[in-house]
């Protein structure tokens, strides 16, 4: 590609960017004021942890404590009216600090951070897994309607929505780990997890599969992959079926119009008319559903995690029965906000990638 | 009356109708299906044998359908659960909904900047994962220390008595009816006969709610079909996760979760355990989902493949 080319493609692509990441810092300012809204519920006496950073010592004595969250409370003026408090807390949120979780007894942005990889790694997985698969299954069965095809897919398709992921996973465990003993339990074997403690091991990434081939150890992106089947096929099932029911009625609809008939008429080869013409415009109602839905992945990312006892970032919710963490709930809400932001923002890029209108400035409806 | 004789003269339809009914029939008899020991105050749990026992045991005169761990009644908890997942999907449905054609359409009414101030907000509201949202308002209802008494605030929201999962589900699921709504008023009130009527003098309220609103309703009464069935499931995810407990059947799971796996490799050692409930929960999607479905064709014939 020569460079007139290059910045043909670039520039419309930049400033499709560029519009959606002030759309997203209006969102995120939107968000964590509700998020505040909420937080300021509880007492003063718990919201007082979102402002002690990593200042403080894990082991502090009761009555210290207890003078200290005082201090915190006329520090930082938290009976002052709301939008000053939410600014004050905003600031803090930029500057890294997320407040202290006297349950974990640790820095909340630190224990979020530390278990993200985990989770990193079983979406994106999912997402490679279910969107190619997803357009490419929904556009067959639109080109193929009413046949043994499509009727097989709107089974299959039906069924995948109606199962609860956490069943699923749990009767795929029962078969797959204990049954057949192809997969296993867990995010990694004791040998392997042993092997990555070590010094010897570099985390690049902080995926397993990737930091493993980069390690030059591949038997442990292989015991890291032989972990990630099963959660990975239960979180893709249900957004599977989804994106490609949304892309086979797409499709139907745009096999209908002029340009197909027009492209049938030149004589085109029919699967060239499906994958180069047709599929461009059949998968953008799709992925937009699939942005929509974000917020719902990342749910469905917690539930399957503690189904497989994934050690992500949902672990911290199983740890906060006995005693009331706002600053770690909170913590975990902004950074799940930031999570489906981001997904969204992956997903609008494909599509922009996918189709060119979108990157030329015409707005989605 | 064509309509609804068109409607069930599909057999898909007639399937959802029938699950859908049968539920609601459940529900409805629920205690002569399932005699509860307290008349007055049924409680949607029944122990038979001793409460200590973890061992589930198989299905018996005593419970046609076996126990849980704890030695529960399934059959009896799935009964009395029926009633339960009944209120909870359509409550939630039924709130959102309202709230999300109500913010929608009068948005799109007014229309402009209000619009697109509202609908940026909308959208806001569609990237915070509900999950979250429930930890969140667990942790921020529970006072300080178990000595401590609640502040003001949270005694006025512990006595609305609104399930914290239900509280959640109702703030952040009424985007998409929102978005659906809007789009469509948008549209509509460029219409000639929304121009006739606000010539004649009728007022806003009047032109939204007689002339607006009954054109763009359709695709959030399919939106809601599907709903009821989805909250229900997404509860009982919720139970799972250790954050719910709205409804029972959840909670019939969550108890014999260590069992599903089941021992010795074959899933159906155990199967009373979570086949029935699972089956009950599956149907009960199906059933709204099909509903749904069968709406679809009825009120938006064009869009329906």
């Amino acid at each position: 590609m020569n460079c007139l080319a290059m910045r043909y493609f670039l520039s419309p692509m930049l400033k499709f960017l560029l519009r959606r990441l002030l759309s997203v810092l209006a969102t995120l300012l939107v968000i964590t004021a509700i998020i505040y809204g909420i937080v300021c519920v509880a007492p003063v006496e718990s919201r007082a942890r979102l402002y002690m950073g990593r200042r403080v010592s894990a082991t502090l004595p009761p009555e210290v404590e207890q003078r200290w969250i005082e201090s915190v409370i006329q520090e930082h003026g938290l009976n002052d009216p709301y939008p000053i408090q939410y600014f004050r807390w905003v600031s803090l949120l930029l500057r890294g600090e997320w407040g202290w979780s006297p349950i974990l007894r640790s820095d909340v942005l630190d224990a979020l951070l530390k278990r993200s990889p985990a989770t990193v790694e079983l979406t994106l997985y999912s997402l490679l897994l279910f969107i190619p698969l997803g357009l490419v299954s929904g556009a067959v069965a639109g080109w193929r309607r009413t046949r043994i095809t499509d009727q097989v897919f709107r089974l299959v398709a039906f069924v995948s929505t109606s199962i609860p992921p956490f069943i699923l996973g749990l009767v795929l465990l029962s078969l797959f780990y204990v049954g057949l003993h192809w997969f296993l339990l867990g995010y990694l074997s004791t040998a392997e997890s042993l092997a990555v403690r070590s010094s010897s091991f570099k985390t690049i990434t902080g995926l397993l599969t990737i930091d493993g081939l980069l390690n030059g150890r591949p038997d442990i992106s292989l015991d890291a992959i032989r972990h990630l089947v099963l959660p990975v096929v239960t979180l893709s099932l249900f957004h599977w079926a989804t994106l490609g029911r949304v892309t086979r009625v797409a499709m139907i609809e745009e096999l209908d119009k002029d340009y197909i008939v027009a492209a049938h008429a030149r004589g085109l080869p029919p699967r060239r008319i499906l994958w180069q013409h047709a599929l461009r415009n059949a998968a953008v109602p799709g992925l937009t559903t699939s942005a929509l839905s974000a917020a719902s992945l990342i749910t469905g990312v917690y539930v399957v995690e503690v189904v497989f006892g994934w050690p992500g970032v949902s672990k911290l919710i199983t740890y906060s029965m006995w005693q009331p963490d706002v600053a770690l709930a909170a913590g975990f809400a902004v950074y799940s906000v930031l999570a489906v932001l981001s997904l969204m923002v992956l997903l609008d890029i494909i599509q922009a990638v996918v189709d060119p209108r979108l990157r030329e400035g015409g707005s989605k409806s | 009356m064509r309509n609804l004789r068109r409607f069930l003269s599909r057999q898909q339809n007639l399937l959802a109708c029938t699950i859908v009914g049968f539920y609601i029939l459940v529900a409805i008899l629920a205690p002569q299906l399932s005699p509860p020991d307290d008349a007055g105050h049924p409680s949607p749990f029944r122990i038979v044998g001793k409460s200590h026992d973890p061992i589930p045991r198989p299905p018996s005169a005593e419970a046609p359908l076996g126990t849980v761990p704890g030695q529960m009644d399934i059959y009896y908890t799935l009964v009395w659960g029926t009633r339960s997942a009944l209120r909870f999907g359509l409550i939630v449905t039924l709130t959102t909904a309202c709230l999300g054609v109500l913010i929608g359409a009068v948005s799109g009414y007014y229309g402009g900047i209000v619009n697109g101030l509202v609908m940026r907000i909308t959208d806001a509201f569609l990237t915070f994962p509900a999950i979250a949202g429930v930890w969140l308002f667990q942790q921020v209802m529970t006072p300080a220390s178990s000595f401590a008494e609640p502040t003001p605030l949270q005694e006025a929201w512990l006595n609305l008595k609104l399930h914290p999962v239900m509280l959640t589900l109702i703030l952040f699921s009424w985007m998409p009816y929102a978005r659906l709504i809007n789009a469509s008023v948008v549209q509509l009130k460029q219409m000639e006969y929304v121009q006739a009527a606000r010539a004649v003098g009728a007022r806003n309220v009047r032109i939204i709610l007689r002339h607006l609103l009954p054109n763009a309703l359709s695709p959030a009464i399919v939106l809601g079909a599907r709903d009821v069935g989805g909250m229900v499931i997404l509860e009982s995810a919720f139970t799972f996760v250790g954050l719910g407990g709205a409804t029972e059947w959840g909670v019939l799971l969550v108890t014999s979760r260590d069992y599903v796996i089941g021992m010795s490799g074959n899933p159906l050692t155990y199967w009373w355990v979570f086949l029935p409930a699972t089956l009950a929960l599956v149907f009960f999607g199906i059933g709204w989902n099909l509903l749904g479905d069968g709406l679809n064709t009825l009120l938006n014939p064009r869009t329906s493949h």
